[in-house]
């Protein structure tokens, strides 16, 4: 049936939870630009059997046209599920560089779902993204949650080592150690599942 | 096409719906029946709602009402309308109904579908709010697309306001990462 292969790459989207990342369909996504090809030269064969036959192709209803009319449908129906493949998985993914991190802050296992282009894309959003907080000399993806306290305590979950320096102050970050951080500084590590908020 | 990246909605126009040919058409397989790649004029197909309404406005087709609101439906919904599984009829049961409805000029679906979201919509709210999640997971699987967001919808207002009165950690794990699994050691 037309358009099956499109209605599988979407209906594949729509079956992981909300707002998560699956790995990129690559082979299905191919499929269905081999199919609207298909779609494509059986369109042009029919309108030239037309232009044969000597018919006018813009008002002749004949049985060719609504062959042809059917498949033109059918590419533009396999656009739009690709494109709405392609967007809501951006919008995802711009998301990411928001709550979890820029560049190589982001863990290894989600940007292993990444295709080359997303891979590109989130870089280049993640740099610009950069460049304007810079520009600004403020983190605009801290404090999305209004602070009522700048400073927080927070237990480390995963192993960090003493290797991170924060803004105030360095310290060995071993799992289950407490501390007492500046929110801003341990928004990331939160979100990332790396520490958590422990309230009084 | 304001819903042009919509992934419901795309999944909506999936759904088939009856339709008659009123011209034939070549080189097409999308009649089963059909021994050559053509449809015949007067031919009786499934198509999914993106071609049948295409065709539908250039004329090539009329369509009939999908078997999802047929007879036994209604009776089923005037019965008890809570009750009634349909997620197995169509899992857009609303957005799909609200699609067909000028394609086929049935007045009797509308009404169908408000009556049946009036009584379910109540229900909805009253479990999301006050059951245990083990004692809904029988309801949920009756929900359409559109009431299980509704339903979770619900929910998550009700996990914030508890959050709320309660207090609590404000910052969280993001939730595109999913729930936590254990670290390997």
């Amino acid at each position: 049936m037309h358009g099956r292969k499109a209605y599988e790459l979407v209906k594949e989207f729509a079956s992981g939870e909300k707002g998560h990342l699956k790995i990129f369909n690559n082979e299905l996504f191919e499929r269905v630009i081999e199919e609207c090809n298909e779609h494509h030269n059986a369109l042009q064969s029919l309108i030239r059997k037309m232009q044969e036959e000597g018919l006018e192709v813009l008002t002749a209803r004949t049985a060719d046209h609504y062959g042809a009319l059917i498949h033109h449908l059918s590419l533009i129906r396999n656009k739009r599920c690709l494109m709405a493949y392609v967007y809501n998985r951006a919008d995802i993914i711009r998301d990411l560089a928001w709550k979890v991190g820029l560049l190589h802050e982001l863990p290894r296992e989600i940007q292993e779902k990444f295709s080359d282009s997303e891979e590109q894309y989130f870089k280049d959003h993640s740099k610009s993204l950069k460049s304007y907080m810079s520009q600004l000399s403020l983190n605009v993806n801290v404090d999305m949650v209004p602070p009522k306290d700048p400073y927080i305590k927070v237990r480390v979950l995963e192993d960090l080592g003493s290797g991170i320096i924060l803004s105030d102050k360095s310290a060995n970050f071993a799992r289950h150690s407490m501390h007492f951080l500046k929110r801003t500084d341990a928004e990331q590590y939160i979100a990332r599942g790396l520490m958590e908020e422990l309230t009084s | 096409m304001a819903n042009y990246y919509n992934i419901d909605d795309i999944l909506t126009e999936e759904e088939f719906v009856p339709v008659v040919f009123h011209k034939s058409a070549n080189g097409v397989i999308i009649d089963p029946s059909s021994e050559t790649n053509s449809v015949e004029q007067g031919a009786k197909v499934e198509l999914p709602l993106w071609l049948a309404q295409e065709l539908y406005l250039r004329q090539a087709v009329s369509i009939s009402v999908p078997a999802c609101f047929n007879q036994k439906t209604r009776l089923e919904i005037q019965a008890d309308a809570a009750c009634v599984d349909l997620k197995s009829r169509s899992p857009f049961f609303y957005e799909f109904g609200c699609k067909i409805v000028p394609l086929v000029g049935d007045k009797t679906v509308e009404v169908l579908l408000l009556s049946a979201f009036k009584i379910r919509y109540k229900e909805i709210l009253t479990k999301a709010y006050t059951a245990a999640y083990t004692a809904t997971s029988q309801f949920l699987t009756l929900l359409t697309k559109e009431e299980t967001n509704l339903y979770e919808a619900a929910q998550s207002s009700m996990a914030a306001f508890k959050k709320w009165r309660m207090g609590g950690p404000r910052l969280q794990r993001a939730s595109v990462l999913g729930r936590k699994r254990k670290p390997i050691e």
